[in-house]
């Protein structure tokens, strides 16, 4: 090869290894920042975590003393004192001795990982543990940690296990058959549950995000009529059970099978007079969702057969109270808040179906009988969650997503006591949606994806 | 070109691939170095807390972690975090809180139920649908539970009086959980 193209080789190495330095450090940072987790970086071939983020999973505060070269960091409690180059760490008016040496890296002491072990565990403390390969250190979660489910598929019926620190502290927090849901108390770690048998009595499992804990859901087949929760002798696993056999708890009753009434329908136009709603250039939220709604309402009785009861078919405002009566004298077998969403972020686009969290709906169960009616849709919250996916679908697949469900019950269903939704259809703040909504036949290709999703839920096939 | 002018190439070449081997070999194998000292702290100390912004999606949120300096009070405490909050994210993410959001009273009660009383602008300043507004009370609730554990529930007033709803769409006339925010 000639010299100069040796050169030309050598500098555009030279400027790749100089990206790619800079890209490493920045992703190493970027990757655990704000995570309960914190890098394991070698410094001189000894394992260490850095002083900011040990401060950070001990929920500590430093104290940098500059003439001394010392750092403090008090936590849980407890004070831990390093010094810049020495093997000793005060731990309160204890002295611990590592192996290597506290050095300082970046204007970040650098604290060997061995002294983890050394850290004190009474109850009050964090507890900090080295993963299993080394290369992060973790805070551990006081309840422990919960597995994936492992499912076996057998000829009478699902055997479902779960390993978890506290599996005596699990409850099922929704008996519905489609949504049939779990928590236990701790964090989740593990990895993925098992691939689904074909034609198996799970049909799906997805993890949803939990307050201190972690929610199985599962989706489960038609045929199976009960379930059963054991915990394991030694309590750290338990198996829940789904089947048809005699002896099984039942689902909670989420409608009787088969086809949903659809004799009534509320259509529900967000905002009105003095309310606009969101509002883009040339467009009213309040003018959108009045067009939609007779738009909807049109295609329903057509489609459907049912009667559809506007809460208002003018320009006028209304509140929440008078909304939700209209829809309760009515009777209503279904309710669709209409609304358009809007951003200050140009990226956020597509539709949002909100719908009240499922839960326990046993009527049976201990605290269910008594519901304020201010929450009184919560009494339909496996219908409102299957309407809630239908109409998503539905809106997928006439392209008009993407489209997504949230279970928080939105204000426009406080006091209805039927199923029901808030329907953000689209984002006018995002030009593409923008574009289709305002489009000649915009708002009747969305009244008519909603019908359909209306119309599937009410199958309920 | 000319001969000098490839020698020069060739220096500059060699200089950035020391300078790469030294960044590498400073990450890999660390040799101690004189710390560029922090900022003497020894009178107040630097707190880790956890920020919680939108994504630039606009669909969810994500966390960033920062030192800030240990306040005692817990209305400084709050006051702080809404501050830092309002002024934005340092990595990536996007602020959500409606411009001039303040913290006028903190209240914490014996069982756990922190009423955070804004400054009219939360309201006022707040312009959006249903997922700004469960961006914004996200932001806000979550940044509390990582950060004020003792707060188990939190009721969000402004300017001294209850509020419905931030922006009509979700309801905020009961307490949060700051820990079951999704």
């Amino acid at each position: 090869m000639r010299p100069r193209a040796v050169m030309a080789a050598a500098f555009l190495v030279a400027c790749a290894l100089v990206a790619a330095a800079g890209r490493s450090a920045h992703a190493a940072g970027a990757a655990t920042a704000g995570a309960p987790v914190a890098p394991v970086v070698q410094v001189g071939g000894v394992p260490c975590v850095g002083a900011d983020d040990l401060a950070r999973l001990l929920d500590g505060v430093q104290y940098w003393r500059a003439e001394t070269r010392r750092l403090v960091i008090r936590a849980q409690g407890h004070s831990l004192t390093f010094t810049d180059g020495a093997p000793i760490v005060l731990l309160d008016d204890r002295t611990l001795r590592l192996e290597a040496p506290v050095r300082s890296l970046g204007g970040e002491l650098q604290v060997p990982v061995a002294l983890l072990a050394q850290l004190p565990h009474d109850s009050a403390s964090v507890h900090l543990l080295l993963e299993a390969n080394g290369t992060r250190v973790r805070v551990a979660p006081a309840a422990g940690y919960v597995g994936p489910p492992r499912i076996a598929e057998g000829a009478d019926e699902t055997r479902v296990t779960l390993v978890a620190g506290r599996a005596a502290q699990a409850r099922v927090v929704s008996r519905d058959r489609e949504h049939f849901r779990l928590w236990l108390p701790g964090a989740p770690a593990g990895g993925s549950p098992d691939s689904l048998a074909a034609g198996g009595r799970v049909r799906g499992v997805r993890r949803l995000p939990a307050g201190e804990g972690v929610t199985w859901e599962f989706a489960l087949a038609p045929q199976v009529t009960g379930w059963s929760l054991a915990t394991a002798p030694s309590q750290d696993a338990l198996a829940l059970v789904f089947g048809s056999g005699a002896g099984l708890e039942r689902f909670s009753a989420s409608g009787p099978s088969g086809p949903r009434s659809l004799r009534v329908v509320v259509i529900d136009p967000g905002h009105g007079g003095d309310d606009t709603g969101v509002t883009v250039p040339g467009v009213a939220e309040k003018d959108l969702t009045l067009q939609l709604a007779r738009l909807l309402a049109a295609e329903l009785e057509h489609r459907a057969g049912a009667r559809v009861v506007l809460t208002r078919d003018s320009d006028r405002p209304l509140a929440q109270p008078e909304r939700a009566e209209i829809a309760n004298r009515a009777r209503a077998d279904l309710v669709v808040s209409l609304h358009f969403d809007g951003a200050a972020l140009t990226t956020a686009h597509g539709a949002t179906a909100w719908c009240p969290p499922v839960a326990d709906t046993d009527p049976d169960a201990e605290g269910q009988l008594l519901v304020p009616w201010r929450d009184v849709a919560g009494r339909w919250s496996g219908s409102s969650r299957a309407l809630a996916d239908a109409v998503a679908g539905a809106l997928e697949a006439r392209g008009l997503g993407p489209s997504r469900v949230r279970e928080r019950t939105p204000v426009a269903l406080l006091g209805v006591n039927a199923p029901g939704i808030a329907l953000e259809c689209a984002t006018l703040t995002s030009a593409p949606d923008l574009v289709r909504v305002t489009a000649p036949e915009g708002l009747r290709d969305l009244a008519q994806a909603i019908a359909d999703g209306i119309v599937a839920w009410a199958r309920h096939d | 070109m000319t001969r000098r002018t490839w020698a020069l190439l060739g220096l500059l070449a060699l200089a950035l691939l020391g300078y790469a081997g030294w960044h590498w070999a400073r990450a890999r194998f660390a040799p101690p170095e004189t710390a560029v000292a922090p900022a003497d702290t020894t009178q107040v100390g630097l707190r880790a807390v956890t920020l919680w912004f939108a994504d630039d999606s606009g669909d969810s949120l994500v966390s960033e972690s920062r030192q800030l300096p240990d306040r005692d009070g817990l209305h400084e405490r709050l006051s702080q975090l809404v501050d830092a909050l309002a002024r934005g994210p340092e990595r990536r993410g996007v602020a959500v809180l409606p411009a001039g959001t303040t913290v006028l009273h903190a209240y914490l009660d014996d069982r756990g139920l922190l009423t955070l009383d804004l400054s009219r602008a939360f309201q006022q300043g707040f312009h959006g649908g249903s997922r700004a507004e469960d961006l914004v009370v996200g932001s806000l609730a979550r940044t509390i539970g990582s950060n004020v554990p003792e707060a188990r529930r939190v009721l969000l007033v402004c300017g001294g009086a209850p509020i419905a709803s931030l922006g009509g769409h979700l309801p905020l006339d009961q307490p949060i959980d700051p820990h079951a925010v999704p």
